[in-house]
């Protein structure tokens, strides 16, 4: 099996197959040589394999002679908060965030806090592949301290950019499910906060992945099915790193992801007007939402470190994806799932609305997705080849900067490979039920035919 | 500087920062995780500022392969070796480069009967690591690590009761201990004060790895032992190696007694009031051994330089004492390798015992003279001047065990590479100054012209 994924942002792979405790040495020591020593903050989700992912970056950063901050188990967002503001070099997260059991993934962090940029990542590579390591005598050797104190102030700074005593008032019921990952010690503190009354699900911090990882509405049945019991509010779907939400109303819809973006573009935007940043696959409900509110939406290729550099460049105010994610330039350079659980209660806060009555407002579209498992190599040849079969289909207009998208007046497709599992993803989208289902069909049918 | 990497029945030894990396750590942890077999395996530490880091490395490497780590934490390489037999483990990894200088760090590897692995099974781990094909196991058959709760315990708590505590604790003796800012600072002041009931005084005691004096217990190392015995007028000085399994003695007066020493008197003690046995050393220990073991009616019988050879030997034949010359001490009913804590206890309670002082016990031994010296050699340089040693000595009466032994009578030379440093010991004993200096110049000469 090809699982190992080596970029300029990170390296992922499956425990004990691709992903080694010799790979990730290198991998970390590439990075502490990129950084010539120097602070670097460390964080980890829950799962099995991410203590011993931790070991193993630590040995190489410490004998790069690093100074480590040791987070423990700490969500992405959180870690990447932390980094700007400890006066850090970089960071290391090291969380399988929306993969399956079995797999894991460091992601590399710049001092900023944002995804490592292009051109740092493209050094440590060069480092990785020439195998030429920082190397610490006795002397300059680093270390590694234990750090807990960091939450505080993440919260301390989130209760400025919303409005927690608007939240507080309306002691809500909130339901969240963090799948047993990074978030679960934080969530009580995070409800105290924001006066919430808190009903968690999967919140033992086992890394145990009692449902599907990835938010979407298959995997908010659980939450789904009792939350009218209980009277809540609205409930949340967190990945294991907490970086994804996806939402389920207080009348039990288990939303789509897609919609978790497009509720906080459409209350941020209408106090703060300014660029806003996602990818080419994400629901037009950001395209209606932008224009709404007369907000420039600029867009680029899937993942968060394409999206918060272009949202630098573009000097943009907010930034997100379909996927259920949302980065506030002003808060944090990061996906950041607190960050939108607490921008989704100020909505329902200060409109007064109701969670069923905030994705009502929204322009109604059906997203369909499909993916079908492909090794990455097969992935790009088949979706190449589909490409070349699409140019000219229904009269559509071919888009292929990032995998392959067309569009129409009523809605798109897209198709590509995934860059974290081994996949191909198919998005399909229009007003209209049926023809989006078509679509994305005919599409799954032609990646069949291909692999 | 890549020769600074030695690979050997000692273990791993290197320079971090050159031929010691993590990567090397976590390979040699892979490498032993798969030779000891899936389960616990026991990882302690002395205070060296690169030991978290291969910490840290030996942590993954173990796990990487399905074995738990059990950590001990910063405790005497005793401590580690008494833990994987009392825990039940699969074997163990001390991380110490034990009297190397600061900027070495080293692996020890343990077998689950609590000692050093033997030279075949060293091969067999080493053939292991070269393969370099590990079986790493997937996220589910991941064990967690699990800290030690109070890993000191145990083995103090033996030492204890091997000795006769309440004599010792009614002595209330007054001790000065160089820790060498090793383990000792952390573990000797509790072990002699709470358990032994002694007044101590302590130098060199910050736990950092940072030695403030050149690690080996030797005499030119321990003048500022001798200083805090004579201020605080101690009965006994104990100076430590940093990972607490070596110790020398100093006299009431602040003089060293020479590290060989502290065997002679231990031997004493064991063969005079615990047990008679056969007594277990290397060929490089004083003669003295010999001498006080037949005052006992027991044998000596020697082995090849190195801590295996004697424990092995010694468990061999059911030995009641032994150790090396260098200040190691082995007593197996507490357990089969070198301690300096056992020792410290034996010598408190030979104290209590008898009344009398360190000079006065000292002055019982007979006097040899024992001079120690290294050369710098490459090793491609050893065999040819280990033959041309050989040639010139070929009328005396020789022992090729471990390099090369000359026998003279009350006199006794002997040559060997070192197991653990890129050097030649030259290592001679005879009853005078300068008997022993003219033996050791005329080794010096051969092998000085047979590298030129």
């Amino acid at each position: 099996m090809k699982t190992l994924r080596v970029s300029s942002f990170g390296l992922r792979g499956h425990v004990g197959t691709s992903l080694t405790v010799p790979v990730v040495q290198n991998y970390a020591a590439a990075f502490a040589t990129s950084i010539e020593g120097g602070r670097v903050l460390l964080g980890r989700d829950t799962r099995y394999s991410s203590p011993m992912i931790a070991s193993a970056v630590k040995s190489s950063l410490i004998g790069s002679g690093c100074e480590v901050l040791d987070l423990g188990v700490c969500p992405t967002p959180v870690l990447q908060f932390s980094t700007a503001r400890r006066d850090a070099a970089g960071a290391l997260s090291i969380t399988a965030g929306h993969m399956g059991m079995g797999w894991n993934a460091i992601t590399l962090i710049g001092r900023d806090g944002a995804c490592l940029d292009t051109n740092s990542g493209e050094a440590v590579l060069d480092l990785f592949h020439a195998g030429d390591f920082r190397k610490a005598t006795f002397a300059n050797q680093g270390d590694a301290v234990e750090c807990n104190d960091y939450f505080e102030p993440y919260l301390d700074r989130l209760c400025e950019v919303v409005c927690v005593e608007e939240i507080r008032r309306k002691k809500f019921t909130v339901l969240i499910d963090p799948i047993g990952g990074a978030g679960c010690v934080f969530l009580k503190p995070f409800a105290d906060r924001f006066g919430l009354k808190l009903v968690s699900v999967n919140a033992e911090p086992s890394g145990y992945l009692a449902r599907e990882p990835e938010p979407r509405p298959r995997s908010a049945q659980h939450l789904a099915s009792f939350i009218e019991h209980v009277d809540g509010d609205i409930g949340f779907v967190l990945n294991s790193d907490v970086a994804r939400v996806s939402i389920v109303t207080e009348e039990g819809e288990q939303a789509s992801e897609e919609y978790s973006f497009a509720v906080v573009a459409d209350h941020v935007l209408q106090r703060q007007p300014g660029v806003v940043v996602t990818n080419t696959c994400t629901s037009r409900m950001v395209d209606d939402v932008a224009a709404r509110h007369r907000a420039q939406l600029v867009k680029t290729r899937v993942g968060q470190a394409y999206v918060v550099a272009l949202l630098a460049d573009e000097q943009g105010v907010l930034g997100g994806e379909g996927s259920g994610s949302v980065v506030l330039p002003l808060f944090s350079q990061g996906f950041d799932g607190f960050l939108m659980m607490a921008i989704i209660l100020e909505s329902m806060a200060q409109s007064g609305r109701r969670a069923s009555e905030l994705l009502r407002a929204l322009p109604k579209y059906h997203i369909i997705k499909h993916r079908r498992p492909c090794d990455a190599h097969a992935a790009y040849h088949a979706v190449d080849s589909i490409g070349g079969r699409l140019s000219e289909w229904a009269g559509g207009t071919k888009e292929s900067s990032d995998g392959i998208r067309i569009d129409w007046e009523d809605g798109w497709v897209h198709v590509r490979p995934s860059q974290t599992e081994q996949l191909i993803r198919i998005i399909s989208e229009s007003t209209d039920r049926v023809r989006a289902e078509q679509r994305a069909d005919e599409i799954a049918k032609m990646v069949d035919h291909e692999i | 500087m890549r020769e600074a990497l030695k690979v050997g029945i000692s273990g791993v030894r290197g320079v971090v920062g050159q031929s010691f990396t993590p990567q090397l750590a976590a390979s040699f942890a892979q490498a032993f995780g798969m030779y000891a077999g899936r389960g616990p395996v026991v990882v302690g530490r002395d205070t060296r500022p690169t030991g978290r880091m291969v910490e840290e490395a030996v942590i993954a490497g173990l796990q990487s392969v399905g074995n738990k780590p059990l950590l001990a934490g910063v405790v005497p390489t005793p401590t580690i070796l008494y833990l994987t037999r009392a825990l039940g483990a699969n074997g163990g990894i001390a991380i110490t480069a034990s009297h190397n200088d600061v900027e070495w760090n080293a692996l020890k590897f343990v077998g689950r009967d609590g000692m050093f692995l033997r030279p075949s099974e060293a091969d067999e781990l080493f053939d292991i690591y070269h393969q370099q094909d590990f079986p790493y196991v997937e996220e589910f058959e991941l064990r967690r690590v699990v800290e030690i709760e109070q890993p000191m315990q145990g083995h103090l708590e033996r030492v204890v009761e091997y000795v006769s505590g309440d004599a010792i604790r009614s002595g209330k003796f007054r001790v000065a201990v160089d820790c060498c800012n090793g383990v000792g600072a952390i573990h000797s002041v509790p072990f002699l004060r709470d358990r032994m009931g002694c007044e101590v005084v302590t130098i060199h005691d910050r736990p950092d790895g940072r030695f403030e004096r050149p690690p080996e217990p030797i005499p030119q190392n321990l003048e500022a032992l001798g200083h805090a015995v004579r201020k605080h007028e101690c009965v006994v000085g104990f100076a430590q190696d940093p990972d607490g399994d070596r110790l020398a003695l100093l006299d009431e007066t602040g003089t060293p007694i020479g590290e060989d020493l502290t065997l002679a008197l231990a031997v004493r003690q064991v063969l005079s009031s615990h047990a008679r046995g056969p007594v277990v050393t290397n060929q490089s220990a004083s003669k003295v051994i010999d001498h006080v073991a037949a005052e006992e009616g027991c044998d000596v019988i020697r082995t090849k330089t190195g801590e295996i050879y004697v424990s092995e030997k010694m468990m061999e034949i059911g030995a009641v004492v032994g150790g090396e010359s260098n200040g190691g001490v082995i007593v197996p009913v507490v357990h089969p390798c070198r301690d300096s804590y056992t020792a410290m206890a034996l010598v408190l309670e030979l104290l209590a015992e008898t009344g009398r002082t360190i000079a006065s016990l000292r002055s019982d031994l007979p006097k040899y003279e024992l001079l120690k010296q290294k050369i710098p050699i490459r090793p491609s340089q050893a065999p040819g001047v280990l033959r041309a040693v050989r040639r010139h000595y070929e009328n005396e009466k020789l022992d090729l065990m471990d390099g090369i032994y000359v026998d003279f009578g009350d006199s006794w030379l002997h040559i060997r590479r070192s197991n653990t440093e890129p050097i030649l010991r030259i290592i001679t004993e005879a009853p005078s100054q300068s008997a022993v200096e003219k033996i050791a110049q005329d080794a010096r000469s051969i092998i000085e012209a047979s590298l030129e």
